[in-house]
């Protein structure tokens, strides 16, 4: 049975539909990407997924029926969602943000945070600074490490690059990767770069216009004629 | 010179409360983004509280505990029941100031109705002895309330600080939707701030009552200069609510005495403070700059 | 194509009904009523001329004043003054307050061009609390709490004295002076709701509410936003100055215990209970809160429950903004669209 599977899954804003009846899953320990052009419906699946915005149709988290969840409830069910633009707390330093991911925790955070100032030096630098005042790609670390620090199965993972230099996006893909082999938490990507999510994806959805058009493994999309040509630059 | 000084320590005094109630308007502008106009309005409610304890013959600084308690909870009903369904203030700022509007007459009326309208009187929680300095005579009252006001801010700073319950405030006061999707749940953590607010307003109030009576009309003027302290200080800054609240005291009980011209406008210090500052300085002494953005 | 709730009935007509309904009750009123009821509705009007001020200014242009209570007062000593030191007649020395209110209201606008939503409303609500206390300051000229009656020079027994001003109807009217009283107020009442009606409905009024929805966009569209901001503080403080020189006239007396906080608060009330921007709702919420005051709070409810009037105020306007955010006009009309499209929907032919 996969660790999420989603079926007919349909959402909007307000009076306009943007997802007609999505069928996707991803399994535990495995890196999933959904492809697709910008206003295809991406972040609204992840938001849906994560109640952020009311959907239709099913969720299951290991058979558990998740659909419509409050955020922090799906938390603690183990599924975190790292959000479009980052959404670091600006005002809060960096060890606080680190802090706050963790906190449905009640064990001891401090080995994590120290862990995860490892894997990320820039962050650890900065770990008394207030998280609004680093660059981008610092930002997205410390997303990226905020969400890791609940121990999730799940993680969401919503268009990373956007807004990033070309080399900090694969700067970024390069340590979530590394991330997600060691800790074997599974991922559900959305993105519009297509070459950096099929190397770091095992497999991959193809999102247009709301709906799923392809769906295979990450090299059978890399060797899609079509794919090529539409998102890869042939 | 010792009446400046006299005249000194009751603006402090007196100061000293409107910065109690400035802070509980800045727990709730940080947490829900809104000028709460029912604070004061709530305060006098929670210092009801207070009296009602009192009266039954508790021992008044339990009675003022208890009235915490109590304000506490009217504050979180407050939240749960009317404010949370309204809305992001900086959207539909209207409907944020017409329900505190509504809030305002509503607990007003309501404590006419519950208490009726004599005035009710209540002790100094410090008595009413003096401390002599030379020539100068300073109420213990007075002094008390500050380092009544000293141990609030310190606990307020040990609160936001150093524990996780603060951590989870000041992280939904910046960003709601992120501390959600990190598992605080935002709601509850509101509704505490508003719980928080109303707790502190009773404090003020059995500082405040003691030099008029526990009516309905107790904190309507007060109310003024804990905004005027809390512009001055910056609306998100607790220091600057309790370094505000301090200056608009001073303000307000020393310039009357001195400049004739608004001798019988105790208010008018305050008003000029608050207009000027929005003019001039929005984010006031304290506050952040993003306090400016509408 | 029209719409017709019975055949042979143009549609014109039918929109004009409750027009003229309202005239027809607002004329025969005073002729059905006891002298003391007719008091009472009478004492109404200045509140409304004052909530139409205000929901010209919150409603239809979005700056939130929660002082107008202080302009009220300001037209009320002015005209009080007038005809206490210089003898003007009614209409003129309320002029005069008209006036002194519209160059105060512009002396607001200007700061209030930096200073918007809350902190505005922040602001208003420093204002309303300062005006007793002005009074106050100026005891003198002002009467402070006491307060000034306000009088003018009538024959009385034979002499001429300085008596609290009276509305003598003409004797051709036939009219008792209650009766007499009321029409006045009530004609200048119309006056005031018929300018405002134009002004909204004009290219002025269009850009107040563009304004309210996006300022950015109503600069970039050409509107003159600081002009006509400041224009609409004025004119809406005038017309709380007209409400305030009512009030005056009408109860003979100012004093600072009738401009506290509350009245500031109560013309807020009137504005959203009745519906914010649109024409009639300042009266209707204006007769609302007459109701709570004169009727419920005054001969329904007992002593000691008589605070559950403004608590019920209060409430009421918690839920309206959360329930029925268009107040009594503008729910009226979305519930009268909705039953028209039901209708409408019934009698589409298959």
């Amino acid at each position: 049975m996969a660790l999420l599977e989603v079926q007919g899954l349909t959402a909007g804003y307000g009076i306009v539909d943007v997802l007609f009846g999505l069928d996707f899953s991803v399994d535990a320990g495995e890196a999933v990407v959904i492809l697709g052009a910008n206003g295809s419906g991406k972040t609204t699946t992840l938001r849906a997924l994560s109640g952020m915005i009311p959907a239709g149709g099913s969720a299951r988290l290991d058979g558990t029926p998740v659909l419509g969840t409050r955020p922090d409830r799906l938390l603690r069910a183990g599924v975190a969602h790292v959000p479009q633009g980052r959404g670091t707390i600006v005002d809060l330093t960096v060890e606080e943000n680190l802090r706050i991911g963790g906190s449905t925790r009640r064990d001891d955070l401090a080995g994590d945070i120290e862990r995860w100032f490892e894997v990320f030096p820039r962050l650890g630098e900065r770990r008394t600074q207030r998280a609004g005042s680093m660059s981008g790609g610092e930002q997205q670390m410390l997303a990226i490490a905020r969400a890791f620090m609940s121990r999730p199965r799940l993680v969401l993972l919503d268009e990373p690059s956007l807004g990033l230099a070309p080399l900090v996006t694969a700067e970024v893909f390069g340590q979530v990767g590394a991330l997600v082999r060691e800790t074997g938490t599974a991922v559900l990507l959305v993105e519009q770069n297509a070459n950096l999510a099929l190397d770091f994806a095992s497999r991959g959805y193809v999102l247009e216009a709301g709906r799923i058009v392809v769906s295979g493994t990450a090299d059978e999309l890399r060797g899609d004629e079509a794919i090529r040509k539409a998102y890869l630059g042939a | 010179m010792s009446q400046f000084l006299q005249f000194l320590f009751i603006g402090l005094g007196n100061g000293a409360v409107y910065a109690m109630i400035g802070m509980g308007l800045v727990a709730i502008y940080r947490a829900t983004g809104l000028l709460n106009f029912a604070q004061g309005e709530m305060a006098m409610f929670a210092t009801f509280f207070v009296w009602t304890l009192d009266d039954v013959g508790l021992p008044l600084w339990l009675a003022v505990i208890g009235g915490m308690v109590g304000g506490g909870v009217v504050g979180a009903l407050t939240y749960q029941v009317v404010v949370r369904p309204v809305g992001d203030p900086h959207q539909k700022p209207l409907a944020v100031v017409i329900v505190t509007v509504g809030l305002f007459l509503a607990f007003n009326a309501l404590a006419q109705l519950i208490w009726g309208t004599d005035q009710r009187p209540l002790d100094p929680l410090f008595g009413t002895g003096e401390l002599q300095l030379g020539s100068t005579y300073i109420a213990w009252q007075k002094l008390g309330a500050l380092a009544v006001l000293g141990i609030e801010a310190a606990l307020f700073y040990v609160l936001f600080m150093k524990t996780k319950l603060g951590l989870s405030m000041r992280a939904v006061a910046s960003n709601p939707e992120s501390s959600g999707l990190c598992g605080v749940p935002v709601s509850r953590i509101l509704l505490f701030g508003w719980a928080l607010a109303s707790a502190v307003g009773a404090v003020a109030g059995a500082f405040m009552a003691p030099n008029s009576a526990v009516d309905a009309n107790l904190m309507q003027v007060p109310l003024i200069f804990a905004f005027a302290a809390i512009t001055l200080g910056g609306f998100d800054s607790f220091v600057g609510a309790v370094v505000g609240g301090l200056a608009i005291g001073v303000l307000t009980d020393v310039v009357p005495k001195y400049v004739g011209f608004v001798e019988k406008m105790p208010t008018a210090p305050a008003f000029l403070a608050i207009l000027v500052v929005l003019l001039i300085r929005p984010q006031g002494l304290f506050g952040s700059t993003r306090v400016v953005r509408v | 194509m029209s719409t017709t709730a019975a055949p042979g009935v143009p549609a014109r007509l039918l929109r004009a009904a409750p027009w003229v309904a309202l005239v027809v009750v607002l004329v025969v009123l005073p002729q059905v009523l006891q002298p003391y009821w007719v008091n009472r509705v009478t004492g109404w009007i200045p509140l409304a001329i004052a909530a139409l001020g205000l929901n010209l200014l919150t409603g239809y242009n979005g700056q939130i004043s929660v002082g107008h209570g202080a302009l009220y007062g300001l037209g009320a000593y002015a005209t009080a003054l007038v005809v206490n030191e210089w003898d003007w007649p009614f209409l003129a020395a309320i002029a005069v307050g008209a006036v002194v209110c519209f160059g105060a209201g512009v002396v607001i606008g200007l700061p209030a061009l930096r200073i918007k939503g809350l902190y505005l409303a922040l602001v208003t609500l420093a204002v309303a609390t300062l005006f007793p206390q002005l009074v106050e300051q100026f005891s003198d000229t002002t009467g402070g709490t006491t307060g000034l009656a306000v009088t003018s020079l009538q024959e009385y027994r034979g002499r001429m004295r300085e008596r609290s001003v009276k509305f003598e109807p003409p004797e051709w009217t036939g009219l008792a002076a209650d009766q007499w009283r009321y029409y006045l107020f009530l004609a200048l009442a119309a006056v005031c709701f018929v300018i405002v009606a134009n002004i909204v409905s004009s290219r002025v009024g269009r850009s107040l509410v563009a304004i309210r929805d996006n300022e950015v966009a109503a600069e970039v569209s050409g509107v003159n936003v600081a002009a006509t901001k400041v224009f609409t503080f004025g004119i809406s403080a005038a017309l709380a100055g007209v409400g305030g020189g009512l009030l005056a006239l009408y109860n003979a007396r100012v004093s600072s215990g009738s401009f506290t906080l509350a009245v500031s608060l109560y013309f807020l009330v009137a504005v959203v209970l009745g519906g914010p921007a649109t024409t009639l709702g300042p009266a209707l919420g204006a007769v609302l809160y007459g109701l709570f005051k004169d009727v419920v709070e005054a001969e329904v409810l007992p002593e000691a429950w008589k605070p559950a009037s403004p608590l019920l105020l209060g409430a009421l306007l918690v839920v309206t903004v959360l329930v029925a955010p268009g107040g009594i006009v503008g729910t009226t009309r979305q519930v009268r669209a909705r039953f028209t499209a039901r209708r409408l929907r019934g009698t589409t032919p298959p």
